[in-house]
């Protein structure tokens, strides 16, 4: 398939003086109005400034089959820079490694930049008994955990971290999202989560749940444990990523079009003044970075494809 | 508190917020119409356009299209059986059936009675529980999810006992074919037979509208007649008469709307738990139950008082902890992020004007969309005067629209069409479809309160009886099983000692 794009890239003599001439589409592969939704709605209309603001940019919720249907449709599209798509690690990253047939392949895929990462946070009920990570590591029975389904970030995390730092645990699953298992801590249901630092942050603010670790973030509070505190750095890679990339074969001129656009419009200060107001982050990243970032990810994950196939 | 109520209320009612309220109204009852499309479709439209507004004419106009598209939605059930929302499908049960005895205007009359009743109930609760909103959202944990699912699909199945073993056959398949997908569980895929599409499981609101609007289409084209069976006894001056039977039935939309409000409270469960939970509790609780689903005024005004009062249910867990309790909260929760609010446990302290603002939207919106519906009744009752060949292409047409509409999935349109077809079979055979609505609606919260609770309470059956909430709804479901069950039985043992 990748050979017959190159042909049909070589048969087209490419003519990208004008691009973009007609209006792009962002495949987003979730419902409208969550998170990361709202995070490409905002940074979509700078996108078009930054394009010359001829062309319209158009945000596509494609949601479906966790974050698959929305893969797969950016993987698929023609690689004519009119057509791409974000994408949000590790989540269509496991399913890739478990599973024989997912259609697409993330190293393929033409990756233009990095909006940012999202670190974890080690939470647990305001009223629990546990008040250091150190408690948590001198645990004997398994700790209960709380997350969606068993090939999704949140379960993953989990699963990787306990195994590493070899804290004994137990698993449930189905929560339909990250809100859902906080409310699970704060519920009682289980006794811990691994829950994303952008969903946290209000509910450890408002003091309904506690974090006794970060990770995938170095923690700048004594009292909560980071990666390196806990002596186990390379879990400093488990967090969610949110990059964007256009179909396998983009040309590189479009390429660089692209990439130049979506950096600036991160630069931009209607979207630095966007992350205030809302209380996200950004840590932007180029096209080769971004690519690295990929393969270094795909090879951290299929060393714990042992232990999560089991 | 009341000094931020009034403050609110003097930011509504101003002459552009009150045009956006009613714009949002109006949309809301369109939209509400077209089966398929709902409140959450509406909002995701409609949420970029609100970019350059005042924060306030946004949550009007989003407050205006959340408090209508229920009435809206009830429209089409009573009138064409198709439900314009997922949760209206409880209305289709008796209000079509009125339809088809010419008491369309009857049952709409009671449709915009209840409805606001509902939501000003939902509302004046709201108010009150506010100081305890957190507590009351942590009431519900994966053990009552699973009996609140078990008592809808056992009285349902249960309440009729003539075709009580079709109706168990029914609702097996439904949980079936609820079962289809990938499993969040245990994190397999069941019965997807390789599909991308079937991932997903089989979509809801599709299905509803194959089984509902569309079967019934099909029942028309055959049988080539309009709506109302006599046309002859159509009448269009019942409204009256069903505003009246909505406030005789005060019981049933206070019973609908304490429903509404608790399930509406409870996130993920949704307003289609809500209206058949509060439908089938109605039925139950009647003297005649075999008689609902011939055209009791009950079983309209049951699920339309629960469907406006869980708006105000689910705006609880959105308050207390920035959660959404319903998929319109979820995109009504974008709105506000994209007016700079950050949705979270504190909201209601940084936003509590905004917050408010909404409530008296809401409110307003529904007393709104009631006096529309009112003074449009007697033409749209005239729908039912329509020959079938004529109604039925159109209908049809809409609905597969809609199905559409909802993801852009061509394999919804399918589904639909598919349930179409199984739905005429199953009026055809006399089989209840009843049964498979209910499974195909709980089927996942139950089975998924089941497992979580078996991993939580770690293989313990005592986890359902663990807190004061799951032990009443244990005692609803026996009470409910025997109430059943125990005439049967004897029946049965009478029966067989006649024979002997």
């Amino acid at each position: 398939m990748l050979a017959g794009i190159c042909l049909l890239a070589i048969v087209n003599p490419p003519v990208f003086a004008a691009f973009p001439e007609r209006d792009i589409k962002v495949i987003i592969p979730f419902s409208p109005g969550g998170g990361f939704d709202s995070y490409i709605r905002a940074v979509v209309p700078l996108l078009k400034k930054h394009l010359g603001g001829k062309v319209n940019v158009l945000p596509i919720n494609t949601p479906g089959a966790g974050g698959r249907r929305g893969a797969l449709e950016t993987f698929r599209a023609k690689p004519d820079g009119y057509t791409i798509g974000v994408f949000n690690m590790p989540g269509v990253l496991i399913p890739q490694l478990t599973e024989d047939s997912v259609g697409y392949d993330l190293e393929k895929l033409t990756w233009l930049a990095t909006f940012g990462n999202d670190p974890y946070a080690f939470v647990v009920n305001k009223n629990s008994p546990l008040k250091s990570f150190a408690q948590v590591q001198a645990q004997k029975q398994p700790v209960l955990y709380g997350a969606t389904g068993p090939s999704s970030t949140s379960y993953v995390a989990t699963v990787i971290m306990n195994e590493t730092l070899g804290i004994p645990y137990e698993m449930v699953t189905g929560y339909t999202g990250s809100s859902e298992y906080t409310m699970g801590v704060m519920r009682g249901d289980v006794v811990a989560a691994l829950v994303s630092m952008s969903t946290a942050r209000p509910y450890i603010k408002s003091g309904d749940i506690r974090a006794l670790a970060m990770i995938g973030v170095k923690s700048t509070d004594p009292a909560i444990a980071d990666a390196d505190s806990l002596g186990k750095p390379e879990l400093e890679k488990l967090n969610v990523v949110r990059m964007i990339a256009g179909p396998p074969g983009l040309p590189a001129e479009l390429k660089a079009i692209l990439e130049k656009a979506i950096l600036a419009a991160m630069a931009d200060p209607e979207f630095t003044k966007w992350l205030e107001q809302t209380g996200n982050d950004a840590q932007p990243a180029g096209a080769d970075t971004t690519a690295a970032s990929v393969t270094e990810l795909i090879a951290f994950y299929k060393d714990f494809m042992q232990i999560l196939k089991r | 508190m009341f000094e931020v109520l009034l403050g609110a209320a003097s930011d509504i009612l101003t002459l552009r917020t009150m045009l956006f309220l009613l714009l949002g109204v109006m949309a809301g009852l369109v939209i509400g119409v077209i089966p398929g499309l709902g409140g959450t479709t509406a909002l995701a439209i409609l949420m970029p356009l609100t970019f350059g507004m005042e924060p306030i004419d946004a949550f009007a106009l989003a407050g205006g299209i959340m408090g209508s598209v229920g009435a809206g939605g009830a429209i089409t059930a009573i009138l064409i059986n198709a439900p314009g929302t997922a949760p209206n499908a409880a209305t289709c049960l008796d209000g079509y059936p009125m339809a088809r005895q010419g008491r369309a205007a009857e049952a709409l009359g009671a449709t915009a009675t209840a409805s606001p009743l509902g939501g000003l109930f939902g509302m004046v609760t709201l108010l009150m529980v506010l100081p305890f909103a957190k507590e009351l959202v942590l009431m519900f944990g994966p053990p009552e999810f699973f009996l609140l699912a078990l008592f809808g699909i056992v009285t349902i199945t249960l309440s009729d006992p003539p075709t009580m073993i079709r109706g168990l056959i029914t609702s097996g398949i439904g949980l079936m074919i609820a079962f289809v997908g990938y499993d969040s569980v245990s994190g397999g895929d069941r019965f997807t037979f390789g599909s991308n599409y079937l991932w997903d499981g089989i979509p809801l609101v599709p299905a509803l509208i194959g089984l509902f609007a569309l079967t019934e289409m099909i029942r028309l084209t055959i049988s080539g007649s309009s709506i109302a069976t006599d046309t002859e006894s159509v009448r269009l001056d019942g409204i009256m008469r069903g505003v009246r039977a909505t406030f005789k039935h005060w019981r049933v939309v206070l019973r609908g709307s304490i429903i509404g409000t608790l399930i509406g409270a409870a996130p993920g469960a949704g307003g289609t738990v809500a209206t058949f939970v509060s439908y089938s509790s109605t039925k139950n609780s009647d003297p005649h139950p075999e008689t609902f689903g011939t055209g009791r005024i009950e079983g309209v005004i049951a699920p339309e008082a629960a469907n406006n009062a869980k708006d105000s249910g689910a705006l609880l867990p959105t308050l207390a902890f920035g959660i959404p309790g319903s998929s319109e909260m979820a995109v009504f929760l974008g709105i506000l992020v994209l007016h700079g609010m950050q949705p979270g446990p504190t909201m209601l302290l940084e936003h509590e004007r905004v917050i408010y603002g909404l409530i008296i939207a809401l409110t307003i919106s529904a007393i709104l969309s009631a006096i529309l519906m009112l003074v449009l009744i007697r033409w749209l009752a005239m729908i039912t005067l329509v020959k079938g060949q004529i109604l039925a292409p159109l209908v049809i047409i809409t609905s597969l629209v809609g199905a559409y509409a909802i993801d852009s999935r061509p394999g919804d349109v399918m589904v639909a069409a598919t349930f179409g077809i199984i739905g005429y079979l199953m009026v055809r055979f006399h089989y209840p479809r009843l049964p498979l609505v209910i499974a195909l609606v709980l089927g996942e919260t139950a089975e998924r309160g089941f497992m979580q609770s078996m991993m939580i309470g770690r293989g313990d059956w005592k986890i359902f009886v663990s807190s004061p909430a799951s032990i009443i709804l244990v005692i609803m479901i026996l009470g409910s099983l025997l109430w059943w069950v125990v005439p049967l039985v004897r029946k049965r043992s009478r029966g067989s000692r006649v024979d002997g």
